[in-house]
């Protein structure tokens, strides 16, 4: 039984290395397998070597893994430039291109992997496409001949790519890939092939996308009329689906002059009465802080999404890290409380999107929703979204009754005022920055303040109990836990298996509502915990201590907390763990 | 468009537009001339309350919308424009008014001029121009002139003023004016032709402040100097001598149209409108949105 393969692919610019990984990741969500895909570019704006990971399996994948099954190097220079991306160990099967000159005993890595093939990768590809760019068909050649994977989906997106190119081009492209299946078939990796399992023949049809494009697509789908934004890496595909996408539904997108008039034309909008949505990463966040408390002030909805990237300033734009949320929780100035909402994977950013502008419209607030590099970037097969299944919330507007006296502040039982918009008869008020009474008029008056400030705050409350915004699962009465939070759970949840497998008695705690922090619920999680670690992507461990500033944290429980962009193993968690 | 639709035969007052609010302003300050000019200009164009969308930053002039019955935003610092900008996009039926000063307009906001002027929303930006921040209590501005001794430039301004009006012609604003509460008829005119206007238009007010203010500035001593283009038969077409004219801001009190493009072409909502026009048949149901992510092979 093979149900899990990582393989890992490196080349120069120009060798089709993301094209391949593309191709075959296509092929297996046609054939209903699970997959993640990741992929890395050299700091070249275009150009220089590029690679990706790809793991496959027929169950859910949560983690892109640790070391390569295979690892596939067009050239050696090339492949070791993403080092730690691409790890190998005993058990990878190393496959090169003999055209390197290296021989097999003289490959540059570290260990021994448990075999290496030299291969003529380049050789083939010119006998039969005509040239050295199929080198990539070859490769998938070799992938679904080892493993018995992706052969028809491959084959019909060649044919796609190069029907019109002439029957030529087309008969070369597949004779490399075929040539590629038949070297596979002719040398196995060890006897026999080990075939990766057929996926289940009820497995529900599948969806390919990365987080950000979904991010985008679950904003229109909840309703989004209006997007002001800004390019900056690693959001930019969000503003740029919504840009092909939003005209159609009669809304509209501005890329705006810079990031605060991007917040500023949405939290605009918002006043209109139109959901309104922005997204940016770590600088972008920074600068859309003073925005985001005027949102607060004016009690009006708008949803934003940091795709973190590592910080603080410029930091590394094109890595992934859970470093701002801090920021994400604290960074308006004054007494403010905003939601903060952290998807766990490419599927769930879909729900939590959708629940950020549910969010944003009942409570009339900004809500932050933290994804990352890692999130955005990925590319994942996922199940069919069943897209009934979702409410739609729209801001509560005033009745005829309360128009004819309308007050737009009101002080009521649950701090949730209905909202008029211009255009609406009779619904005129005036919103501000400034502090103001229920009508809506300006005020230095200390008690009205305390009061507002308490209304504002007051009406997320309800939010603290949402248990369906937090996953718990294993053991009640688990001594041992494992929290985490947002890109980092895929890899905790993961861990959280192998322990309880293990045969260690363990719980995992995974809030999606970052904050306000809902001490009920990490209370009652914590009954049972004498010790635990806190998984999370960044330097100071800031869920944990967000966590410890509302929350009693049992001494034991510890932060396991990582910068950078390397990611955490599973088995590394599982070790910590143990460890404790 | 949301907008309900209410009796549109309604002849509306310039009292229509006042609301209860108390100005802050202190006795005398030139804003509440552009107030009574604006509200006048208002009642003139006869849209009802409702469907005017009143934005504004900081600074004294900003307080300005909550001083009328319209939909008001008294929003934070130099935002008011891409805000502005926000709210017509969302909703182009809506009449949308951004009032600003001389520091949240040109120096703090300075920025997103130009980039509101190249997408030529139709929105009016109304500076109200006192060469002075008032609010914080009396410091330099950008339009301050060089050599003005302020609390924050003890010693006198070493800086050139911005020329507001040259700036907006030069971004290609399609209207660019100049009043004074001083001419209070004539500034009630210019907002209303600015706001009639099909596309971005721009009107400096030189309003005085009575408290950091020059005397030279005060309304009496406006009044001595300034100049109607009109009677100086300027040709508003002419944007050429609207360019020469406006390189006198600052010595000399021009009042009146100085640009209005007689060709303004479709605004920026209208160009928006008519890409959405064009791209709503292709929309899918949204609850079938999803299925741009179906896998697709090649």
């Amino acid at each position: 039984m093979n149900n899990n393969l990582i393989i890992g692919m490196a080349g120069a610019g120009g060798d089709g290395v993301v094209s391949a990984g593309d191709s075959l990741i296509t092929a297996l969500a046609i054939d209903k397998y699970h997959a993640v895909l990741t992929k890395s570019f050299g700091p070249q704006i275009r150009g220089g070597e590029s690679s990706f990971k790809l793991r496959v399996s027929t169950e859910t994948v949560l983690s892109i893994g640790e070391h390569l099954d295979m690892a596939i190097a067009l050239n050696w220079d090339d492949f070791l430039k993403f080092g730690a991306e691409l790890p190998i160990s005993e058990q990878t099967i190393v496959v090169y291109d003999s055209n390197t000159g290296i021989l097999p005993e003289n490959i540059p890595v570290s260990g021994k992997p448990a075999k290496v093939f030299s291969i003529p990768i380049e050789e083939m590809a010119i006998k039969t496409a005509k040239t050295n760019r199929a080198k990539n068909v070859v490769v998938l050649g070799l992938i679904s001949g080892w493993y018995g994977i992706a052969e028809s989906g491959i084959i019909t997106g060649i044919r796609n790519k190069f029907t019109k190119k002439g029957p030529e081009v087309l008969k070369g492209n597949e004779d490399a890939f075929y040539e590629g299946v038949r070297y596979a078939k002719e040398n196995p990796i060890s006897g026999k092939n080990i075939l990766l399992d057929q996926p289940h023949p009820e497995a529900k049809n599948k969806l390919l996308t990365d987080g950000n494009d979904i991010c985008a697509a679950a904003a229109l789908f909840a309703g989004c009329e209006f997007f002001g934004g800004y390019p900056i890496t690693p959001s930019s595909e969000v503003m740029q689906l919504i840009n092909r996408e939003i005209w159609k539904y009669g809304g509209s997108v501005i890329q705006m002059e810079d990031e605060i008039a991007g917040a500023a034309s949405t939290v605009g909008a918002s006043f209109a009465g139109k959901k309104s949505f922005t997204a940016t990463s770590g600088p972008g966040m920074s600068l859309k802080s003073e925005v985001l408390g005027l949102a607060t002030m004016a009690e009006l909805p708008m949803v934003i999404v940091n795709v973190q990237r590592g910080g603080p300033s410029t930091g590394i734009p094109t890595k992934s890290e859970q470093s701002d949320l801090f920021q994400a929780c604290f960074s308006a100035h004054g007494d403010v409380v905003r939601p903060v909402i952290a998807p766990t994977d490419i599927s769930d950013i879909f729900s939590m999107t959708v629940e950020a502008f549910n969010i944003a419209e009942y409570y009339q607030t900004p809500v932050i929703i933290l994804s990352d590099a890692e999130l955005g970037q990925r590319k994942e097969i996922i199940d069919e979204i069943d897209t009934s299944k979702f409410k739609i919330i729209d801001r509560k507007k005033p009745s005829a009754e309360e128009l004819e006296n309308y007050t737009r502040f009101k002080f009521t039982a649950d701090n949730i005022s209905p909202i008029s918009h211009p255009g609406m008869f009779k619904g005129n008020y005036l919103a501000a920055g400034i502090e103001h009474t229920e009508t809506g008029a300006p005020t230095s008056g200390g008690e009205m303040h305390a009061k507002m400030i308490a209304k504002r705050t007051n009406k997320l409350n309800p939010l603290k109990s949402r248990q369906d915004l937090f996953i718990v699962e294993g053991d009640k009465d688990a001594e041992l836990a494992l929290i985490s939070w947002g890109s980092s759970s895929g890899v905790t949840t993961e861990a959280f298996q192998i322990a309880r497998k293990s045969g260690l008695k363990v719980k995992l705690l995974i809030p999606k509502l970052i904050f306000p922090v809902a001490e009920s619920v990490y209370n009652d999680f914590f009954k049972s915990v004498k010790k635990g670690l806190v998984v999370e992507q960044n330097f100071l461990g800031q869920l944990y201590h967000v966590a410890r500033m509302f929350v009693k944290v049992p001494d034991g429980v510890q932060s396991f907390a990582k910068a950078g962009s390397s990611p955490f193993g599973a088995n590394e968690i599982v070790n910590k763990l143990k460890a404790l | 468009m949301s907008t309900e639709t209410v009796e549109t035969t309604k002849e509306f007052t310039a009292k229509d537009y006042k609301s209860d609010l108390k100005p802050i302003w202190c006795p005398g300050c030139g804003d509440f001339g552009v107030l009574t000019a604006l509200y006048r200009a208002l009642a003139e164009i006869g849209k009802p309350p409702h469907e005017l969308a009143f934005i504004s930053g900081i600074g004294c002039s900003s307080r300005i919308p909550g001083y009328s019955t319209a939909y008001g935003f008294n929003a934070i610092h130099g935002r008011a424009l891409p805000i502005g900008l926000g709210v017509k996009t969302a909703s182009p039926d809506l009449t949308v008014i951004v009032a600003s000063g001389d520091g949240d307009g040109f120096s703090i906001g300075g920025g997103h001029v130009p980039h509101t002027i190249r997408k030529n929303p139709d929105i009016t930006f109304l500076v109200m121009d006192n060469f002075i921040y008032g609010l914080t209590k009396g410091q330099v501005s950008p339009t301050s002139p060089k050599g003005l001794k302020t609390v924050s430039s003890s010693y006198g301004s070493q800086e050139e003023p911005v020329n507001p009006l040259l700036y907006c012609l030069s971004y290609g604003a399609k209207f660019v004016a100049q009043g004074t509460p001083a001419d209070m008829k004539g500034l009630a005119k210019i907002l209303e032709e600015a706001i009639r206007f099909p596309g971005f238009s721009f009107v400096n007010v030189q309003s005085p402040c009575v408290t950091y203010g020059e005397e030279k500035d005060m309304i009496k001593g406006q009044k001595e100097v300034m100049q109607s283009i009109e009677e100086l038969d300027h040709d508003p077409t002419d944007k050429a001598k609207a360019i020469q004219l406006s390189l006198e801001y600052g010595t000399k009190i021009h009042t009146g149209i100085f640009y209005r493009d007689p060709n303004p072409g479709p605004s920026y909502t209208d160009l928006l409108g008519e890409l959405k026009k064009d791209l709503q048949p292709k929309a899918v149901s949204k609850d079938k949105i999803l299925d741009m992510f179906k896998p697709k092979l090649g």
